[in-house]
């Protein structure tokens, strides 16, 4: 009986560990996420490569874009909910002035902290598809995901999915 | 009664300023098949003059907007499979011969000579339609192609390979007549 919970415990772990993703993130070959080092709404700065304890969530926005403007207040529900779990969530704004992006954040989600790639050229370097685009990039700083356009990320199927891939080392 | 009256006209005018916005939203031009739904909205001097004002660019970087014809594509890639953008397949043609989108390459010069600072010219960047791009399934991605400005009407044909090696059956998109958007006289 021991035996049976055990074996059943183990396949119900492994099923989750494997359950696909959903709707708009894709898995991809793997590769070395390119720098990412800049200064947040509070002059912090923020380099990814020296926080490798962690699946981090990054993601390019801009507030001309419709979708960006759509998709920022779920992100900041997303990142409420999942307060408790290891996952960092690194929002980098693209090129636009601190005026624009205070005003803009202001009325869609002001718990947001966004880091400022004032020139556009860290986002150069990521060539995203397009914006808003999101990266999910493992502890060893490897990119292994990458999400197409916008999503609905507070509904469950995002965080529970997120949840499990912090969980994970890759 | 004076209910009843101030319950009509603001009806009119509900009505007018329907018909209003109805009269000045842009023209959309779309193609939707079981593969593909494919945008295309003329845009006009002004009002690309005031998307890139809104986002702080300075006047001369404006005034060079006004030399070109602006249009905002939409693609969706409603294929089971990968859909290739190449701009280079794209063709554009008037009844005297051919035209060509303007490049990125030509956008960066300009830029450069205008001495635009960096942020600037990277918002552009983002808001043009990317030139090649691999649209996974059910992908949705659009920016804006641009051109000289021109009062001749053209056609656009959009060609797009397809499959995993691009060895599907490629997809041609034709929008006929197209014509720069002009701003209405004041």
């Amino acid at each position: 009986m021991k035996k049976i919970l055990i074996f059943l415990l183990f396949f119900s772990v492994s099923l989750s560990v494997m359950a696909d993703a959903p709707k708009g993130i894709i898995k991809v070959s793997p590769r070395i996420a390119p720098p990412l080092s800049l200064m947040n709404m509070d002059g912090e700065q923020f380099t990814l490569s020296t926080n490798k304890q962690r699946w981090h969530f990054v993601h390019f926005w801009a507030s001309w874009c419709g979708p960006c403007r759509r998709e920022m207040p779920t992100i900041q529900r997303l990142i409420n909910g999942m307060e408790k779990d290891n996952i960092g969530f690194v929002i980098v704004n693209t090129a636009e002035s601190e005026d624009v992006i205070f005003s803009f954040l202001g009325g869609v989600a002001p718990d947001i902290n966004t880091l400022l790639d004032t020139d556009g050229l860290a986002t150069e370097l990521w060539k995203p598809r397009g914006l808003p685009s999101t990266y999910l990039v493992d502890p060893d700083g490897q990119i292994q995901y990458v999400v197409i356009g916008g999503q609905d990320w507070h509904k469950s199927q995002y965080q529970d999915f997120l949840r499990q891939l912090s969980t994970r080392n890759k | 009664m004076y209910s009843r009256f101030a319950y009509q006209a603001t009806h009119i005018i509900i009505l007018l300023l329907i018909s209003l916005q109805i009269m000045a939203a842009p023209p959309r031009h779309v193609v939707e098949n079981p593969n593909i739904k494919m945008v295309v909205i003329p845009r006009t001097a002004e009002q690309m003059a005031a998307f890139y004002e809104g986002r702080e660019f300075p006047a001369k970087a404006i005034d060079a907007t006004r030399d070109a014809c602006f249009f905002t594509i939409g693609i969706h890639n409603k294929t089971q499979n990968i859909l290739w953008l190449n701009t280079d397949n794209w063709s554009i043609t008037t009844k005297t011969g051919s035209m060509s989108l303007l490049s990125r390459e030509h956008w960066i010069q300009r830029w450069k000579k205008l001495n635009l600072q960096q942020r600037f010219q990277s918002t552009f960047r983002w808001t043009l339609l990317p030139n090649t791009l691999d649209f996974q399934v059910d992908e949705r991605e659009g920016g804006n192609i641009t051109l000289p400005r021109t009062n001749t009407p053209f056609t656009l044909t959009a060609r797009f390979a397809t499959g995993q090696d691009k060895n599907g059956e490629p997809i041609n998109i034709t929008f006929k007549d197209l014509r720069c958007a002009e701003d209405t006289p004041q």
